[in-house]
């Protein structure tokens, strides 16, 4: 409820430019509906006379009408195609500009630029979807910048609903009709003017200019009726009660092939939503590469590209998996997330979508109220769910030049560099964390740190696109920009007292090294050390040298196979997990950590189980398509979490069946 | 069609000095020359762009001529007569890096539509002396004839993808040209949904990107210049249509410019072909 | 087609020459020259067109009015406004469509805008450098920089207009029957004044420039066909008249025309019904229309006192153009600051039977447009007569009567005077193969 600080006023339909006024005196631009286009939108006002007067609409899934609402409220309208992201998270944000010439690689982020504006006619779903924005921008260890300086500069003035079309359901969602908290000044509107009542200090102060005549009760109460009979027109459309569980438990519902033989994959419902906010990064440059710029924009889980890895493999290939991830990420794991449904209720991508898709009725069919849910797929809230209250701060991000020292050629496309920095924060990064590594004009991978040392970071890179390829090019003396450390990386102390099992194939060894390192380092403190490596030929293994004197040391045993080799090999042949899965040593003992291809840890990690490694202790990390690295992009979601930041490392019995299951 | 672009072969940091610049031409089969036309369209660039490659072969803005070998071709038009078919395959023998341009060369066209009609009765009620045309039963895009390296969609190109690839050619990284629905550049650029509010037949959601939305933005659907995107599910959008507007011949909204790629054919096809059949079935058979 | 590199053929020796140019260069489309002069006698003169056919009266056969201006601009990539205008008019005016007057003048900014960017592509890219000895304009760059700079920054003007009005600078997507499909803002069409400002001052340039040109001497009189309107410099309405005295509704084109189909060309050639060839285009217009010129236009016409010329050396036409890119830019600053955003983007009309013909002049000359309408309002027949193949016989016929006077120069430069000699129509090739004659049948 919005606190009583200050009385209710009432201001006449006719001079209702004195708010206009007042916003505007306060250095706002007025952002608030309009008719264009045949619809109603948000953009720029400059007086009364824009607004929708003597409109509403009409809506129906895949349809969208104005009509006259024969009365001469402006504010009859249910949401529209705009939604207020539009100005919280445009559609293209720049980010950075770099350099790289004689002086070397030089990354700079864009300041943001935040106008100062007002939001005039915020529904309480709206409300709610910017709050719930609001968290998913912060939840990730930055916190998105430029998002939090257009917030701060936005001062919303809501407009509680007075009539509702038939595709609102804030009902079910709990987030409206009426306006709880968020807003700096709630309006009701009336026949012949509006309540006006402040709910913040800002709103206070507005209201204060305003001078208006008190609200007389009967205006009060008629305000507050119009929202219970909102309330009772909508009903309860999608009874949510135990919705996330049971929407978790059903990914084999066989409606899902149903209504992807609708879907279009379009990606009009995730764009109109309020509280989507994927995002990909772009890159551009002048012609010799020498001044680049990056810039963000929307993006969406349902574009194939969104779940495309280095080498063209694809997380979510068909139009099924793509229509599953946004409904379930909406409905349940958002709560995993972000401690709260991601939906409001608005009913905009039932409207907006072309082929009219329902997802009230989607939802009944594949999680119908009543029935007891199935076992869930992976461990409720397994990070705990996050609404960090009050939201955590925000932090630029940091692009830090490094230098390139040695270039090791370890196989024929992947190369090792030794980056010399100074930095404190890249010198404290832990085992199994990784970088964003950026070369102006070129897309900007995650790479994993191979090495960390005291004067610096090595990584191991494989050439397997124009940006890797560009790195892996590289000379001794070069420059290149790092962001991070990112990442929850692999847990050490976990494995103190016990044995330590590591499974590497090919390029995952690169990860797991630091962890080898670390162990090493405090030898006594571990028990047996076993490591397990495995590659496609002789000459795709990484670290010859340095595992061939490894595997001379008494203290750790060091096994190696490759898939096929010609006669000069005279190692084992064959899969990894021929190396362990005769293996006599007690896993209940053991903690392993594996990286490689997917499908070789998965194998890895059957076998692991019947050698008695508990799933708790079996850690793993995953691979995704990251733009932002640090959880605000949506790209690297797999299940209920993010990979960049809550993993790439995640044990087994985090995970659930998570790990390993197909078009997730 | 060609599959999305391979990235470019990589080459070293700009400092590295580059033997030479690449050999680009610029040909054309069955077209009306829009998009090589889009090349010179490039205005401000061109003259930066001509510095760092060099042009062999572009009849349309230079007498001088190749015949090969090139780094990079870009092809534009359909393949209809049988010495095109010949010499495409020429040309792919001496190309690094083969680049269809448009909707003729990448889709065949318009012209497409006449591969659904007797080809007889075409070249006669065209030509009274057809034996002095020559022409193929089909237009036909250049990757069935041969193997592409990178496609850039559109009737005609967006300047705009034109401009980004040969940066990303120059500069040695790989062209960002999504493969996703024209929606969503309607929804950043805020334009309202003419099939939504307006009830307007829109090819968008089954339509690749790349033209900035320039349709829906002018306040007409979509129709499918630019072919259709990964997963494009016609026949959902088909069966919308057919409930919704008034359009009572659904196949004519997918018989345009990209009529014979696969979804928009298999839609086509589905509904009873395309508008100028049912006259091309009354006049086979004449003279 | 792409085989041949440069040209072929035996040497000028006194009285015989034969030129075999495979792949014209610095022209829109596929064609190649053929020129065998024997003892003093021009054997033959053919401007060969293999482009390949498109068929594209065929492929409208079925389809609405608005599919038919979507389809008949992709005859051509330089011209497709003239292709959507011609049918647009057509159409509105077999069905008896009425148009507003601000629509009306957004077409004519629209065609201005094409004459534009198709005059300035041509005269720098394409045929200035002939007369500056170049092979390409991006070889004139290294010595003449400002200029192609200044021919592409006009291009670019040309580019925005369409662009704006059209939603596209090549294949427009906004004309449609009874009008455009949405209401440009008057804030959106002012945008467009600062550059015609300059526009207009690098046109004005670019007549100077020309008018100190040395175009290789020929003088011949041919007859020349424009449309003609009593209140305007031609663009989409006029009737049809010529340097004889013709004088029809544009309508009427088949009442003064013909055409037939020669053994070297997939394009139809085009003649008067007494057989003989005729010429359209920028030098036909300023001929036939030079007193409805823009003032400003007229007045630079006047100051290089080579009107006379323009109608009597075809290589001349280069100076027709610059006066139409005085024209075209002065006209649209006009168009731009006189518009006012009409109520609504077009008016409504039926479907239903009609004839529907109509000319306009594209900016290589006369092109004329005949459908029928059926009974539910979808095209039964077409028939489309771009300018170039009506130039077709004019050209052939120039040829002929130029080549003697090459006959003592080096083959090289003979060949060199010859291609500029074609250049100079501004032959549009893609648009000249399109069209085919379905039946022959008289206007009702």
């Amino acid at each position: 409820m919005t606190s009583p600080r200050a009385q209710p006023g009432f201001l006449p339909r006719a001079e209702f430019g004195r708010l206009f006024a007042a916003l505007e005196a306060d250095g706002r631009r007025i952002i608030g509906p309009t008719v264009a286009e045949e619809a109603i939108v948000y953009d720029e006002l400059h007086d009364p006379a824009q607004l929708p007067v003597g409109m509403t609409v009409e809506t129906a899934p895949g349809a969208y009408r104005l009509v006259p609402s024969g009365r001469d409220r402006a504010f009859d309208y249910a949401v529209g195609p705009t939604s207020w992201k539009r100005f919280t998270h445009p559609p293209l944000v720049p980010l950075t500009v770099s350099r790289r010439d004689g002086a070397g690689v030089d990354v700079q982020a864009t300041a943001p630029s935040a106008p100062r504006l007002a939001f005039l006619g915020v529904r309480a779903c709206e409300l709610q979807a910017l709050a719930i924005q609001d968290r998913a921008m912060r939840a990730g260890p930055l916190g998105d910048v430029d998002h939090a300086a257009r917030r701060d500069a936005s001062l919303v003035v809501a407009m509680e609903c007075a009539v509702a079309a038939e595709t609102c359901f804030c009902t079910s969602m709990g987030t409206g009709p009426e306006v709880a908290s968020g807003a700096d000044l709630v309006l009701s509107e009336l026949d012949d003017g509006f309540v006006v009542r402040a709910a913040s200090h800002a709103g206070e102060a507005i209201l204060g200019q305003l001078g208006l005549a008190p609200a007389a009760a009967e205006q009060t109460n008629a305000a507050a009726e119009q929202a219970r009979e909102v309330r009772r027109t909508m009903g309860d459309p999608v009874p949510t009660v135990g919705l996330p569980e049971r929407l978790r438990a059903s990914l084999d519902h066989p409606r899902w092939d149903v209504v992807a033989e609708r879907c279009l994959a379009c990606a009009n419902c995730t764009l109109v939503c309020p509280t989507c906010f994927c995002t990909s990064v772009s890159v551009a440059s002048d012609l010799d590469g020498v001044t680049g710029t990056t810039e963000r924009s929307w993006d969406s889980c349902f574009s194939l590209g969104f779940g495309r890895v280095a080498g063209d493999a694809n997380f979510r290939p068909k139009v099924k998996d793509r229509y599953r991830q946004w409904l379930t990420h909406k409905f349940s794991t958002w709560w995993d997330q972000f401690g709260s449904s991601g939906c409001v209720g608005c009913g905009r991508c039932i409207a907006w979508c072309p082929v009219g898709i329902d997802i009230r009725e989607e939802l009944l069919v594949i999680a119908p109220p009543g029935v007891e849910p199935g076992p869930a797929p992976w461990p409720a809230a397994p990070m705990g769910g996050r609404a960090p209250d009050p939201l955590p701060a925000v932090l630029p991000a940091r692009h830090v030049t490094v230098r390139v020292g040695d270039v090791v050629h370890e196989t024929a496309d992947t190369v090792s560099l030794s980056l010399a920095t100074d930095d404190r924060t890249l010198l404290g990064a832990q085992p199994g964390q990784f970088v964003m590594a950026e070369l102006p004009a070129f897309a900007i991978p995650p790479i994993s740190i191979s090495r960390i040392r005291p004067d610096g970071l090595d990584l191991t890179i494989r050439s397997a696109g124009a940006a890797t390829a560009a790195l892996v090019a590289l000379h001794a003396r070069d420059t290149l920009s790092l962001r991070g450390p990112y990442g929850r990386g692999w847990p050490v102390g976990e494995a103190a007292g016990r044995d330590v099992v590591i499974v590497a194939g090919g390029i995952g060894l690169a990860p797991l090294r630091p962890l080898v390192d670390a162990v090493l380092a405090d030898r006594p403190r571990f028990g047996a050390v076993r490591m397990f490596l495995g590659a496609r030929t002789p000459r795709d293994r990484l670290f010859v040298a340095e595992m061939n004197a490894l595997a001379g040391r008494a203290d750790l045993e060091v096994s190696e196979i490759v898939d096929r080799a010609g006669p000069e090999w005279l190692g084992r042949v064959g899969v990894v997990t021929q190396l362990f899965d005769r293996a006599t040593w007690d896993g209940s003992r053991a903690t392993a950590f594996m990286c490689g291809p997917e499908r070789m840890m998965q194998a890895a990690a059957a076998v692991l189980a019947r050698n008695g490694v508990a799933p708790d202790r079996t850690w793993v990390t995953l691979e995704r398509n990251m733009a932002c690295g640090v959880g605000t992009c949506g790209h690297c979601q797999v299940g209920p979490f993010f990979v960049c930041r809550d993993g790439p490392v995640f044990s087994l019995a985090e995970l659930g069946s998570a790990f390993g299951r197909e078009g997730l | 069609m060609a599959g999305p672009p391979p990235a470019p072969t990589p080459h070293h940091a700009p400092r590295a000095a580059t033997p030479r610049r690449p050999r680009i031409g610029v040909v054309k089969f069955a077209s009306c020359d829009g998009c090589q036309l889009t090349l010179l369209d490039l205005e401000d660039e061109l003259l930066a762009i001509a510095e760092r490659v060099d042009v062999v072969e572009f009849a349309e803005a230079t007498s001088h001529r190749s015949s090969g070998p090139f780094d990079v071709l870009f092809v534009e038009g359909s393949i209809s007569t049988a010495e095109q078919a010949v010499e495409i395959a020429r040309l792919r023998t001496v190309t690094r890096h083969l680049v269809t341009i448009g909707a003729c060369a990448t889709a065949g066209g318009i012209q497409a539509i006449r591969n659904w009609f007797d080809h007889e009765e075409v070249r006669q009620t065209v030509y009274p002396e057809p034996a002095f045309v020559d022409s193929l039963a089909l237009s036909r895009p250049v990757a069935d004839f041969v193997a592409v390296d990178a496609e850039l969609r559109g009737c005609p190109i967006s300047p705009g993808q034109l401009r980004e690839f040969l940066v990303a050619l120059v500069t040695g990284r790989r062209p960002q040209l999504p493969d996703e629905a024209v929606c969503l550049e309607c929804k950043r650029r805020g334009v309202v949904c003419v099939a939504v509010a307006r009830g307007i037949a829109c090819l968008g959601p089954v339509t690749r990107t790349g033209c900035g939305a320039i349709c829906p933005a002018y306040g007409r659907g979509c129709y499918g210049c630019f072919g259709p995107r990964e997963s494009a599910n016609t026949a959902s959008l088909a069966e919308w249509f057919g409930a919704t507007t008034a359009a009572p011949d659904v196949a004519r909204l997918f018989a345009g410019f990209t009529a014979w790629s696969g979804p928009n054919r298999t839609a086509i096809d589905a509904l009873g072909g395309p508008p100028g059949q049912r006259e091309a079935e009354g006049r086979s058979g004449d003279a | 087609m792409h085989d041949a590199i440069g040209t072929g053929g035996t040497g000028g020796t006194g009285n015989n020459l034969e030129i075999d140019v495979a792949g014209l260069t610095r022209v829109e489309g596929e064609g190649s020259l053929r020129l065998l002069v024997r003892d003093g006698v021009v054997q033959e003169a053919r401007l060969e067109i293999f482009e390949a056919p498109r068929y594209f009266e065929r492929l409208v056969v079925g389809r609405t009015p608005d599919e038919v201006i979507d389809i008949v601009a992709r005859i051509c990539g330089i011209c497709p406004v003239a292709y959507q205008m011609t049918a647009v008019h057509a159409f509105e005016h077999g069905l008896g469509i009425p148009i507003d007057p601000q629509i009306r003048a957004l077409r004519r900014l629209l065609y201005c805008g094409e004459w534009i960017e198709s005059h300035a592509l041509h005269v720098f890219l394409l045929h200035l450098p002939d007369f500056l000895g170049y092979p390409s304009a991006l070889d004139m760059a290294k010595n003449h920089r400002a200029w192609v700079e200044a021919g592409l920054a006009l291009k670019k003007v040309g580019n925005q207009i369409v662009e704006l009005v059209g939603g596209r600078a090549i294949h427009p997507v906004s004309v449609r029957v009874g009008g455009f499909s949405r209401v440009l803002r008057r804030s959106e069409v002012e945008r467009l004044a600062g550059p015609l400002t300059s526009a207009l001052r690098i046109a004005l340039d670019t007549v100077d420039l020309v008018t100190g040109l040395e175009p290789p001497s020929f003088d011949r009189t041919a007859r020349l066909v424009a449309l003609r309107h009593p209140s305007e410099y031609p663009m989409n309405e006029g009737r049809i008249v010529s340097t004889d005295g013709l004088d029809v509704a544009a309508g009427d084109w088949p009442s003064a025309f013909e055409e037939s189909q020669v053994a070297w060309s997939h394009a139809l050639q085009a003649r008067g019904r007494d057989g003989n060839p005729y010429l359209l285009g920028p030098s036909a217009r300023i001929t036939l229309a030079a007193d409805q010129l823009h003032p400003i236009a007229a007045a630079s016409l006047a100051s290089t006192g080579r009107a006379a010329a323009i109608r009597s050396n075809p290589y001349w036409s280069i100076l027709a153009r610059a006066i139409e890119l005085v024209d075209a830019t002065a006209e649209a600053i006009d168009l731009v600051e006189a518009y006012r955003a009409p109520d609504r983007p077009s008016t409504p009309w039926q479907p239903g039977p009609a004839r529907a013909s109509w000319a306009t002049e594209a900016p290589r000359g006369l092109i004329f447009h005949d459908y029928r309408l059926d009974e539910e309002g979808h095209v039964a027949e077409a028939r489309i007569v771009p300018p170039t193949s009506q130039n077709q016989a004019a050209i052939e016929a120039d040829l002929a009567a130029f080549a003697p006077r090459v006959l003592a120069l080096p083959r090289e430069q003979a060949t060199h005077r010859i291609e500029q000699l074609i250049r100079s129509y501004d032959p549009c090739i893609s648009c000249a193969t399109h069209f085919l004659r379905l039946d022959l049948e008289t206007v009702p």
